[in-house]
């Protein structure tokens, strides 16, 4: 049973019994990784309240093989995200990246995914008041071509020709990218998205925030997009939760 | 499955009781006399027929409304908001309050699912707005949990009752961060509220 110490981000914490709580760590080499932290819950436990999302730091836990929970057995704490509660945007752009690993990550290396999670966790915390929404975008589109699933724009994905930067294009969210304007209409559910959009797009795809006069539709955009890429096309409860975080009240 | 199964799975389930300890209950169940262990089984029967949650606070109670929202002396014009039934037994130990509560029934969780529709707000809403007896509330004490999570929490609470023009503040520092309201000792949480601060 070798104890494992490496880099992470705690992307879930649990409760597990009275006094246990379970994390859902993002690693660089072991990609996400569950681990029960004893002891975690009581009131003077060694970890000091530290096991909470978004925490960065050391962990060393107890691998075991063909098992899906490893026993944590220290956790030193790097930096503490408890900024991130005190804004509801930060706070649901956080989970929702976290949530877009949790669906789609794998106890496979993945350092760069891990690379961009510690990046996007700090520039969703030092975001001016104004940005948070774009950066949230740009973070949450940027993971997803971290991801590898990233939506073709340069391309048409009916015939492969290039796509003229400024025209308003349909967005097809089957397969996942623009169609040229001579591509038969096309099957696949989605819609037309206007060129200043599909300039956004390419901003955010590359981790940019770009100012925004408007931002419900790029939401919409995202949530339908991945609604059609993740394995159980089930909302993100990230996203509601943002979308009634940003309702006007 | 035998009865002896049975009830040693039941026990087994209840937090902090491993398979071995549900056995040893089991056991040691059958050696009192008949009587007391139905005393017993007549206590969970009854907790479960008789308490339910206020329909005014979210509290654990016997009577609607609970023991504390009946409770002439303590002050209308002030109502603490916290995550569980079991923060307002740590906060009434402190006997330092003498205000009403609200029971949230957790914080918001994204990932969880946890968003406003699953926490007791409407009820809370109902309490400080115009119908239904309210708008005489002054103060609105979040003592949400230290963590992330509670600390958002106290932060939507506080967007959503600006406009009702009720004072919001927010227990102080000195609360481990992420721990549990209900763990912490009495003197940290009096600290705490003595030294409430305005949202
Ligand atoms: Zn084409
Ligand atoms: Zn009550």
């Amino acid at each position: 049973m070798p104890l494992v110490t490496t880099e992470a981000t705690v992307l879930q914490a649990f409760p597990y019994s009275e006094t246990s709580k379970i994390l859902r760590l993002l690693t660089p080499q072991n990609g996400v990784q569950s681990v029960l932290a004893r002891g975690a819950r009581r009131p003077k436990s060694r970890y000091g309240g530290i096991l909470e999302p978004f925490t960065d730091g050391v962990a060393s836990f107890y691998y075991r093989e063909h098992r899906d929970l490893h026993n944590l057995s220290d956790f030193e704490l790097g930096r503490s995200r408890q900024r991130l509660g005190r804004d509801l945007v930060r706070f649901g752009g956080a989970s929702l990246l976290a949530e877009i690993i949790l669906r789609t990550g794998s106890p496979q290396a993945a350092p760069e995914v891990f690379a961009h999670m510690r990046a996007s966790l700090g520039a969703l915390e030092d975001a001016p008041d104004g940005d948070v929404e774009p950066v949230a975008l740009a973070r949450a589109w940027s993971l997803i071509a971290t991801l590898g699933f990233g939506p073709a724009l340069d391309q048409c994905v009916g015939c492969g020709v290039d796509l003229e930067p400024g025209t308003a294009l349909f967005f097809d969210y089957t397969a996942g990218g623009l169609h040229c304007g001579r591509c038969a209409a096309p099957a696949g559910a989605g819609r037309i998205i206007p060129g200043a959009a599909r300039t956004d797009l390419l901003s955010f795809l590359a981790g940019e925030a770009t100012a925004l006069d408007r931002t419900a539709a790029h939401w919409q955009l995202l949530g339908r997009f991945l609604a059609y890429h993740l394995i159980d096309a089930e909302s993100l409860r990230s996203l509601d939760f943002l979308a009634a975080a940003l309702a006007p009240a | 499955m035998g009865a002896i199964d049975d009830l040693t799975t039941e026990l087994a389930r209840l937090p902090g009781i491993g398979r071995k300890t549900a056995l040893r209950l089991t056991y040691f169940l059958l050696k009192r006399t008949p009587e007391e262990s139905r005393r017993l089984a007549r206590a969970i029967e009854t907790v479960v027929e008789r308490v339910r949650e206020c329909s005014r606070c979210g509290n654990l109670t016997e009577s609607d409304p609970c023991g504390l929202c009946q409770d002439q002396r303590r002050d209308p014009r002030i109502i603490c908001v916290v995550e569980d039934p079991a923060d307002i037994g740590a906060i009434e130990r402190t006997g330092e309050y003498r205000g009403q509560y609200h029971v949230l029934g957790g914080h918001l969780s994204p990932l969880d699912g946890v968003g406003p529709d699953e926490l007791n707000i409407d009820a809370l809403l109902r309490r400080l707005g115009g119908s239904g007896g309210g708008g005489q509330v002054d103060e609105l004490i979040i003592a949400t949990n230290p963590s992330v999570e509670g600390e958002a929490t106290a932060l939507y609470l506080q967007k959503l009752v600006r406009p009702q023009g009720v004072r919001v503040t927010r227990l102080a520092r000195g609360l481990p961060v992420g721990g549990d309201l209900e763990y912490a000792d009495g003197v940290t949480i009096a600290e705490a509220l003595s030294g409430r601060r305005e949202l």
